[in-house]
């Protein structure tokens, strides 16, 4: 019988739930550290923002560099790709939402890896050999406590189409922003009861002539400044602008929903040992809670939450991933719809 | 054509060409090509998507009136102003010429914010000012609409066509006026008779490079335009590339051709309206002086109405930025926000050691950038201009080429481009994409200033036995100071906020001032942003002064040279 390699043990203890209480693991562990080191850095490509105080504690606790860039969900498969086909893919580890990496993995780009330390994450969490996720991008709607008192405020999505909001939200253009068209399919297939329900209140959030900008970023400036009242936005917010009068919903039990947050090992990673260092960092309890804490992110890692008042007791549940195809689908319909 | 002209003409068209050539030879490949890069099998499809969607006539319908209204508003508006600054007595003129230029210096995602934050229809500074005031039901402006965009994107444009404009009117040869007057023309006969027609080549030029620049611009559609639902070509390419993961490049590139197309035809008709260069000629060995039109009682007024412009289109934004950089987070002014105010954001900013190196090296881009854009430029502009050999008008549209191509896809194309070169995710990646994107920033000042300039001064130098390399250090670039401080002021600060090629090229170690800007955009974190951007406002106003100040400094010592020789 072959000898059984680190990875495939990894894999199986990992499958197991095993992996962070076995020494050997551990031990393979200071194994790639010692290379990781030699190699001397990580390169990290990411969508997602704010992250430079995880990728400096990962610097000051293994003595790699950590070296993070930031490309948009709209050019990660454009510039990943580019790179790859040219052999110079510069990314050690990438992170995107899950239906990117899923394009990233059909192209042959992302090497198998299963780290231990998310060991303890849902089974749903491992789609496949390559790709971990380990948080959620979770979208929900915000509103400005200060304009709104908490007994007018929207209890459930369905209160989104009240026409006393009219004019008085602001939101991604559904037409155009990917998260803001799987959001809304989401909630057809995990919140409202029926389609006729969901499409009578889609119609009904249109009506209220929402303001359209192009992502979430800009989303939560209006609601602050009393500009518009809601928001269909991240409550990740509530973290990265307090003091902002911010407040989320709905809180009466139905679920928030966002898509996956993803993230894998390149298949010619320039530095394969302190890719993977990076990646157990990463999923670390440490990290983990650096992002809760410092960045407001819904993380996976059980028992960590944002320090957002109520979050623990929420339902955070995946969207299903969407392909191109269907995104286009239905960004080409909510156009019809919200803008006629 | 001799020898010597033509060797230099098609030296300037192979460098211009390298630089300019592949990134839309790149995306040009890309919009025939099946798959997502630019190499694969043949096919029309992009083309036939991208020019059938019915609603692209509307679209095209607002861009016209985007494009035409802003330009309009930038060229009339930076008229004006560079008359009053370099041709009459108006009190604080350098204050006023730095005012003019300020807006180029602001990056347009703020600019645009700033202007929101004045004029949204729900609470509007501006427009809250006005309600309290006059007891209005209903809020008098509507910045999300085709005429508040029109309104933000002129302002922006303005100082660009300020630069262009003003040396043009410094090195007027007022003896044509005075001539006109002797004939017994009123002031607004000469100035519509004189003036605006003998300037006719730099108002082109100005009003070519706004039309391209605004057909290419990005921000001020996304930040006004997508709120008030008015779609144009940038935020319809947008939508193109932001429906789904994986994106098709070579489809908007389909449609960028047309707005490459309608640049090049824009250049032929400039070069066909300013054809006979003589008579444009202002500067010749003969008695040139520029002098000053005095304002008599119009000069109080005409100093009030220029402080009032100044402060409602630059001191206001730019105040309501600092006031951003202030506050925890975006809030309305009052008592309580000013009570909240703290050097929070301003501290987190400098700890960042990103953001520091992104300074840096911004620094480095503007200064180095500039001056290599400018050496280049002048060479381009003199071929453009004096030598108009066989080949300038190939060269001119050359200049235009990665210019014209809207901004949201030439970076896919440089990136196509230069990762198959050595220079992939370098800092000199990001000069040259710089140099090679925004080269009409340089040869459009110098262009219009060499117009300007007779040829008998360079005659005169030839037959004294000067080379043509002496000729243009001693004689001609010493009278295109006014020129040469522009164009570099135009690449400087452009290259200081530039983002388009730079989020898409820049990587760890070459990352930049506006790519940080832009992160904390996506984040919504408005109070690192306006104090990163007001970072960012006075560097390029100490390199616009430090220009200001080199170029009058070479100006006052080649007047001394002319009149000692005259």
């Amino acid at each position: 019988m072959p000898p059984l390699d680190r990875r495939t043990f990894l894999h199986l203890a990992g499958g197991a739930g095993l992996a962070a209480a076995l020494p050997s693991a551990l031990a393979a562990e200071g194994g790639d550290l010692a290379k990781a080191k030699a190699e001397g850095r990580a390169v990290f490509y990411a969508n997602i923002t704010a992250v430079e105080p995880v990728v400096a504690a990962f610097t000051a606790e293994t003595g790699v560099k950590g070296e993070y860039t930031r490309i948009s969900s709209s050019k990660f498969v454009s510039t990943v790709v580019t790179e790859a086909q040219a052999g110079k893919l510069l990314a050690d580890v990438v992170q995107a939402p899950l239906p990117v990496l899923e394009l990233l993995r059909e192209k042959g780009i992302l090497a198998p890896y299963r780290s231990p330390a998310a060991a303890g994450f849902p089974d749903w969490s491992r789609p496949d050999d390559s790709i971990q996720m380990f948080g959620i991008e979770y979208v929900s709607y915000l509103y400005n406590k200060t304009q709104v008192k908490d007994a007018d405020a929207p209890k459930r999505y369905e209160d989104l189409a009240d026409a006393k909001w009219k004019n008085r939200i602001v939101m991604a253009d559904p037409a155009s922003h990917a998260s803001t068209i799987s959001w809304l399919v989401g909630l057809k297939e995990k919140v409202f009861a029926s389609e006729n329900d969901w499409m009578t209140f889609v119609k009904g959030l249109a009506a209220n002539r929402p303001m359209f900008v192009a992502s979430f970023g800009p989303t939560p400036a209006p609601i602050e400044s009393g500009e518009k009242a809601i928001g269909i936005s991240m409550p990740k917010y509530i973290v990265t602008k307090a003091p902002a009068p911010l407040a989320w919903g709905p809180r009466g039990g139905q679920p928030l929903l966002g898509t996956p947050r993803a993230m894998a090992i390149t298949a010619k990673a320039p530095h394969p040992a302190a890719a993977r260092v990076f990646m157990d960092f990463w999923l670390s309890p440490k990290a983990a809670g650096m992002l809760a804490k410092d960045v407001g992110e819904y993380v996976l890692t059980p028992g960590v939450f944002p320090p957002i008042d109520g979050i623990h007791a929420a339902k955070v549940l995946p969207i299903r991933d969407l392909d191109d195809a269907e995104i286009q689908k239905w960004g080409a319909q909510f156009k019809q719809i919200f803008k006629g | 054509m001799n020898d010597r002209s033509a060797r230099l003409t098609y030296g300037l068209i192979a460098i211009v060409g390298a630089l300019t050539v592949a990134p839309v030879a790149m995306l040009a490949f890309g919009s025939f090509t099946a798959g997502l890069d630019a190499f694969g099998h043949f096919t029309l499809a992009k083309y036939v998507a991208a020019y059938t969607d019915p609603a692209l006539l509307k679209v095209l319908g607002n861009t016209v009136i985007f494009v035409v209204g802003s330009t309009l508003l930038a060229t009339v508006l930076a008229l004006v102003l560079a008359y009053l600054n370099t041709r009459t007595d108006i009190p604080g003129k350098f204050l006023f010429g730095v005012l003019a230029i300020v807006p180029m210096m602001i990056p347009h995602v703020l600019f645009s914010v700033a202007w929101a934050l004045l004029a949204n229809p729900s609470n509007g500074l501006i427009n809250r000012a006005l309600m309290d005031a006059f007891a209005l039901d209903s809020a008098p402006f509507d910045i999300y609409s085709l005429s508040g965009m029109i309104l933000v994107e002129g302002l922006l444009n303005m100082p660009i066509a300020y630069l262009i404009i003003a040396p043009a009117m410094a090195s007027f040869d007022v003896s044509l006026e005075e001539s006109s007057r002797v004939f017994g023309a009123g002031t607004w006969r000469t100035l519509l008779r004189i003036t605006l027609p003998v300037l006719r080549p730099a108002i082109l030029a100005a009003f070519v490079l706004g039309i391209v620049r605004s057909l290419a611009s990005y921000a001020v559609p996304r930040v006004l335009g997508m709120p008030g639902r008015v779609e144009v070509l940038a935020t319809y390419l947008f939508e193109m590339i932001s429906v789904g993961f994986a994106p098709d490049y070579g489809k908007a590139a389909a449609l960028g051709m047309s707005a490459l197309a309608t640049s090049i035809v824009l250049i032929w008709v400039y070069r066909s309206l300013t054809s006979e260069g003589g008579r444009f000629v202002t500067i010749s060995s003969r008695g040139w002086r520029p002098t000053v039109v005095p304002l008599g009682r119009m000069r109080m007024p005409l100093f009030a109405l220029v402080t009032l412009l100044s402060f409602i289109v630059i001191v206001l934004p730019v105040a309501v930025l600092a006031y951003t950089s202030f506050v925890p987070y975006s809030m309305v002014p009052s008592m309580q926000a000013f009570a909240q105010m703290s050097w929070r954001h301003w501290t987190e900013v400098f700890a960042d050691a990103t953001s520091l190196l992104a300074l840096r090296n911004s620094v480095f881009l503007a200064v180095v950038g500039a001056t290599v854009g400018v050496v280049l430029s002048i060479f381009v502009a003199y071929v453009i201009v004096k030598l108009r050999t066989r080949g300038a008008a190939l060269l001119e549209s050359l200049t235009y080429l990665s210019f014209s191509f809207p901004g949201i896809v030439i970076g896919v194309g440089f990136m196509w481009f230069f990762v198959h070169t050595p220079l992939y995710a370098t800092l000199t990646a990001l000069l040259v994409g710089y140099i090679a994107t925004y080269l009409p920033y340089g040869v459009r000042p110098l262009a219009s200033a060499f117009v300007q300039v007779h040829a008998h001064l360079e005659e005169s130098s030839l037959v004294c036995g000067a080379s043509r390399m002496t000729t243009m250090r001693r004689i001609i670039v010493p009278l295109l100071i006014p020129g040469v401080v522009a164009a570099w002021i135009l690449m400087a600060t452009m290259f200081l906020r530039e983002l388009t090629l730079s989020v898409v090229l820049s990587r760890p170690g070459s990352e930049v001032l506006a790519v940080q800007i832009l992160g904390f955009a996506d984040d919504g974190l408005w109070g690192k942003l306006s104090a990163l951007g007001i970072v960012m406002i006075a560097i390029s106003t100490a390199l616009v002064l430090l220009a200001s100040l080199v170029g009058r400094w070479f100006a006052s010592g080649a007047k001394a040279r002319l009149e000692a020789n005259a």
